[in-house]
């Protein structure tokens, strides 16, 4: 064989380098640990998740042939640094404040913090990046098409919710007096953690990989992100079978966002996803 | 032997009855209508750590629509044949089933203190002992007759069917009771009454699974409620009604009869296929690591991140800069 077969194949469309680098870092520092120790315990917080990715951004910051990485790269970032904020949120509030406040308001911290941290790094990405690699993000626009898909897209949501068997999603019953004393913090919580990751997924990574790749690869590779990025969320049970299931639903939102040409259609999905979650689902042994 | 009646007062009376007579004569515990609270057991190693959640005894392949359990002896009702086991469930002897009393509760005579109406089911809990009847969920400070039972203020009409009620030893004055629509219904410690679950239709054709029976430990041993249901397999509530868990693993979706027995600190559950036990146990969770452990896992994990960034550095920058062939 020759050697020049072994070398790598030259990527003519940085964007795809970098979701494969950053999905190659972020894969090694979660999965990995899993062999010698249960990184729930060891790294609570996912900095391990947080710090590639950092890296990576640094890296297309100061080595100009990354440049065209780094919408992407920013895109990545902007997944993983507010997920370690989300992580580690409630642990400090306990730190700072002690037991003044309840589980449910420190899970609403910790959402508003993971939306802030979000809206920061699209900042950052719209006013720093150069025009021609800025990610649309398409919060702006709001079409009766757009509102259309919204609600029609919910109710089928939750056709679906029903018509699928209740012990395969766990939705076999709803508490009443436990809704009403988490909804009131744990809806809007849930609403903006939807809201964030349309942001993060559909937002930021969909509307960086867009520039340099046709649409259906761009979408392919956000929702790619997003199934993988369950893993991180759930794998304290058993995330496996999630994994195609959310790889789906990515898809799903993401087509949705760029027919519609508006973020707004799958954060509404979304965040009726979320709240209806934690409204019929019930926990298992091993959490959610 | 109260604490095994959990809903079942009626279907289960010659069953219990039965039970105690044996286990006097043989000279094991005696079934007593109050439980004696014993003292939480020392922190000993749990025998059945590792041990499935849910674990198959016998019978397999049967429906058993009612099960009761004390110790080694295990009596159960299939098809209308009653099985007993006197070696925790490795061997059953088969005999016929006697007919069930099917006469209904009066709340009047039971108010009244008539000992010729029991309730419908009726639950002790340390000197708690809570009842059903037409409906309404009375409390005695002792069992009945003994002591004449009253109406639960604030309590719900649960319906004249109702007939399934739980209360734990460890928090005697907190009780879960069902409703004959299948709402489940619980008494806080303050005495107020609030659903606290409903079953959801299992999909668009079938409707909402019924509960078929709920019971909790007559011993302070946990303040665990445990709900049967003919479809959703069982759920617990940890923090006394308010957040159910799915906790059947293993266990098929059918139950239609569960029982507490303290002295084997078990849960023994009568399914579409046979009998299923459940030892206590802690609910699974994150193992925790002494602070040397933990420090050079932490290490390890940061060092694991740090080649992992290094390599997808190297990796992006030879997709990038690699020569097109």
């Amino acid at each position: 064989m020759h050697i020049a077969a072994l070398r790598p194949m030259p990527l003519r469309r940085p964007p795809v380098a970098a979701l494969l680098a950053a999905a190659f870092a972020l894969g090694i520092a979660l999965l990995v640990p899993r062999a010698f120790s249960d990184p729930v315990s060891v790294d609570p917080f996912d900095i391990r998740l947080a710090m590639p990715s950092l890296a990576l951004v640094a890296a297309s910051v100061i080595w100009a042939p990354l440049t065209r990485c780094r919408a992407v790269l920013l895109g990545v970032a902007g997944i993983a640094v507010p997920f370690s904020l989300w992580a580690a949120m409630p642990r400090l509030m306990t730190l700072v404040f002690a037991d003044r406040y309840s589980f449910n308001q420190r899970v609403f911290a910790a959402d508003t913090a993971y939306m802030l941290a979000t809206a920061a790094i699209c900042v950052a990405a719209t006013t720093l990046l150069p025009a021609r690699s800025r990610p649309a993000l398409r919060l702006r626009s709001i079409s009766p098409l757009a509102l259309g898909v919204a609600v029609a897209g919910t109710a089928l949501l939750i056709l679906a919710a029903f018509a699928i068997p209740a012990q395969l999603l766990g939705r076999e019953g709803i508490e009443p007096a436990a809704l009403g004393r988490d909804m009131p913090w744990l809806a809007p919580a849930y609403v903006l953690q939807a809201a964030a990751q349309e942001v993060q997924f559909r937002g930021l990574l969909l509307g960086a990989l867009e520039r340099d790749l046709p649409p259906w690869a761009a979408n392919l590779g956000q929702a790619s992100l997003f199934g993988v990025a369950h893993i991180a969320v759930q794998y304290e049970g058993p995330a496996g079978p999630f994994v195609p299931v959310t790889v789906v639903l990515g898809l799903v939102l993401g087509y949705i966002t760029q027919r519609t040409r508006s973020l707004w259609p799958a954060i509404v999905i979304h965040a009726v996803l979320e709240v209806g979650v934690a409204v019929v689902i019930l926990d298992g042994l091993y959490g959610q | 032997m109260t604490g095994l009646r959990h809903g079942c007062a009626a279907a289960c009376a010659p069953l219990l009855a039965t039970l105690a007579m044996t286990l006097t004569a043989n000279g094991a515990a005696a079934a007593t209508p109050a439980p004696t609270p014993v003292a939480t057991p020392a922190p000993t190693p749990n025998p059945h750590a590792g041990e499935a959640w849910w674990v198959p005894v016998g019978l397999r392949g049967q429906r058993i629509t009612t099960v009761v359990a004390s110790g080694d002896r295990i009596i159960a009702v299939a098809g209308g044949t009653r099985y007993t086991s006197i070696d925790g469930g490795a061997t059953f002897t088969a005999t016929a089933q006697a007919p069930r009393p099917s006469a209904s509760c009066s709340l009047a005579a039971l108010t009244g203190g008539s000992p010729t109406s029991p309730p419908d089911a009726e639950v002790a809990a340390g000197r708690d002992h809570w009842s059903l009847c037409a409906g309404r969920v009375l409390h005695a400070d002792g069992p009945y007759p003994d002591a004449v039972p009253k109406i639960d203020l604030g309590s719900p009409n649960l319906g004249a069917g109702a007939r399934l009620i739980a209360a734990s030893a460890a928090s005697p004055t907190v009780v879960v009771a069902i409703s004959d629509d299948n709402t489940v219904w619980r008494r806080s410690g303050r005495g107020d009454w609030n659903r606290v679950l409903v079953l959801l239709p299992q999909n668009l054709v079938q409707g909402a699974p019924t509960v078929t029976a709920v019971t909790a430990f007559d011993q302070p041993l946990t303040d665990t409620i445990y709900l049967a249901t003919d479809g959703y397999s069982v759920l617990i509530s940890r923090d006394s009604g308010d957040d159910w868990i799915r906790a059947g693993p293993g266990l098929p979706d059918s139950v239609l009869a569960l029982t507490s027995d303290s002295r084997a600190q078990a849960v023994y559950a009568g399914t579409g296929d046979g009998i299923w036990v459940h030892h206590l146990q802690p609910i699974p969770a994150a193992p925790a690591y002494l602070p040397d452990d933990l420090k050079w896992r932490q290490w390890g994990t940061a060092l694991v991140t740090l080649l992992g960034s290094v390599a997808a550095l190297v990796l992006l920058r030879r997709l990038v800069s690699a020569p097109p062939p």
